[in-house]
């Protein structure tokens, strides 16, 4: 079996097959990953290069003990940062406050259950935008990506006690923006 | 317990994060308090909504052509471009030049044709391999090294049927995760085991196995409120399959793996996956 460290040790060792099978079995959940940080499709294949490019360069100095989908998504998760750091310093105010983000209604009328599928996609999209970096890392980490708590501690640095408090918030947050929809087509 | 402490701990009862004892603790609860089983279910259809949540973003094929771009290791240096890396280098080299072409411009024996004495320049010397090879050296300024690109053959694993256009959006989910569920069951049945393996790492196997369980009992659900049986009937025969590779420790053991990995032959249900997607949209 290609296990994930058979790939990395074929990686140090200039085998470049070993980092294509790498990029083949993490390019969608890291690709899924940064977009679900940055909100922004073209911005996400940008940084799923970056992300792997970097990995490249380092993947010689991965501990033995480190798993490599959280070493990936620690690397994401820093690309994915910077990026928005850049993106809020050059527009000066932080994107997340712009209007069409936050406009997000709790009174809209329920959909019909044609358009549910479709408009509750956008729905989380939008929410997710809407929640604070740090929320939306742990969340995104968690509920998405079904990452356990040691997991996203060690990709995102938190202690168990903050990323416990920030899902906590983000899944407040987020139960609040799809309310609506909970309960159509869904057994609630 | 009393429902403070349940409604503190269930998201980490849900997200299986509780220490067994507590676990145990809330399982009783939740069968006495009706209260706190309906926040349960809340939750657990939250997460059945997020399981749904479809970025529709794929891996782009020409992604893994640039991320090789920059990753291919450089090709192997010759010799002489390396001369060129150094002025001292350079100017060894030039100066050993333009001595050999003065040695060969005073020692070649004089034209006979008195013509082309008069045509050519007298700096310029006549055209002789072995010069000229020297001379190309000198003065071609350097051309960039080609790199050897990897083999770019373009992934087409994420396509799914052409078909898949026509599907409506259930059953387009169904069609993905049908297709995902067969990779990873392959990948499972393509396992190599050998005796010698102490554990086997199924990090990435599990995590996907968790997604598509999720998925899985949402589909179900889907198919069998939508009198889909013969999707309802595959979906729930894929069930256990899933819930066995997401039980895995990251680092399983050897027999636990060859034990799925049997199953999964037995009963063939890549087989029927296979047979699944073949019979297309139409047929279901």
């Amino acid at each position: 079996m290609n296990t994930s460290a058979d790939l990395v040790t074929r990686v140090c060792q200039g085998d470049a097959d070993a980092f294509r099978l790498i990029f083949e079995r993490y390019s969608r959940p890291v690709i899924s990953f940064i977009y679900d940080m940055v909100n922004d499709r073209a911005l996400a294949e940008e940084l799923t290069q970056e992300t792997f490019v970097r990995a490249f360069r380092a993947i010689h100095t991965m501990r033995a003990e480190t798993k490599l989908s959280t070493w990936l998504f620690g690397i994401a998760r820093n690309v994915a940062r910077e990026s928005l750091r850049a993106r809020a310093r050059a527009n000066n105010h932080v994107d997340l406050a712009d209007k069409s983000v936050m406009d997000l209604s709790d009174d809209k009328p329920v959909p019909v259950e044609g358009l549910l599928s479709k408009e509750l996609n956008d729905l989380i999209r939008r929410s997710l935008a809407a929640l604070d970096e740090d929320k939306r890392l742990v969340f995104t980490l968690k509920v998405l990506h079904q990452c356990s708590y040691e997991e996203i501690a060690a990709i995102t640095g938190f202690s168990l006690a903050k990323l416990k408090t920030d899902l906590h918030r983000a899944r407040a947050e987020m139960r609040k923006k799809i309310s609506p929809y909970a309960g159509v087509g869904y057994e609630v | 317990m009393k429902c403070e402490v349940c409604t503190e701990l269930l998201e980490e009862y849900l997200d299986g994060e509780l220490a067994p004892q507590d676990r145990e603790q809330v399982d009783a609860h939740l069968i006495a308090c009706i209260e706190c089983s309906e926040d349960f279910a809340t939750l657990t259809a939250e997460q059945e909504i997020f399981a749904r949540y479809d970025r529709e973003i794929e891996v782009p094929p020409f992604l893994w052509t640039r991320v090789a771009a920059h990753t291919a290791p450089a090709p192997k240096r010759r010799w002489l471009p390396n001369l060129f890396t150094k002025p001292a280098s350079a100017i060894a080299v030039l100066l050993l030049a333009i001595a050999i072409g003065a040695i060969y411009f005073f020692s070649r024996p004089k034209p006979s044709d008195p013509k082309l004495t008069t045509t050519r320049p007298s700096n310029i010397q006549a055209p002789n391999p072995s010069s000229q090879s020297v001379q190309s050296v000198v003065k071609k300024p350097r051309k960039a090294r080609l790199r050897v690109k990897p083999r770019t053959v373009i992934d087409q694993s994420d396509v799914l049927s052409s078909d898949l256009a026509y599907l409506d959006a259930d059953e387009q989910d169904t069609a993905k995760h049908i297709e995902q569920s067969k990779i990873l069951l392959r990948s499972i049945k393509n396992v190599q085991i050998s005796d010698s393996d102490d554990e086997i790492d199924v990090t990435y196997d599990k995590a996907l196995s968790r997604r598509l369980l999720n998925e899985n009992v949402v589909l179900r659900r889907d198919a069998e409120m939508k009198a889909k049986f013969p999707t309802k009937t595959l979906l729930a025969d894929l069930e256990p399959f899933l819930i066995d590779i997401a039980n895995l420790p990251d680092r399983a053991r050897p027999q636990d793996v060859r034990e799925i990995k049997e199953r999964v032959q037995k009963t063939e249900i890549v087989a029927a996956l296979l047979d699944y997607q073949d019979r297309g949209a139409n047929n279901r």
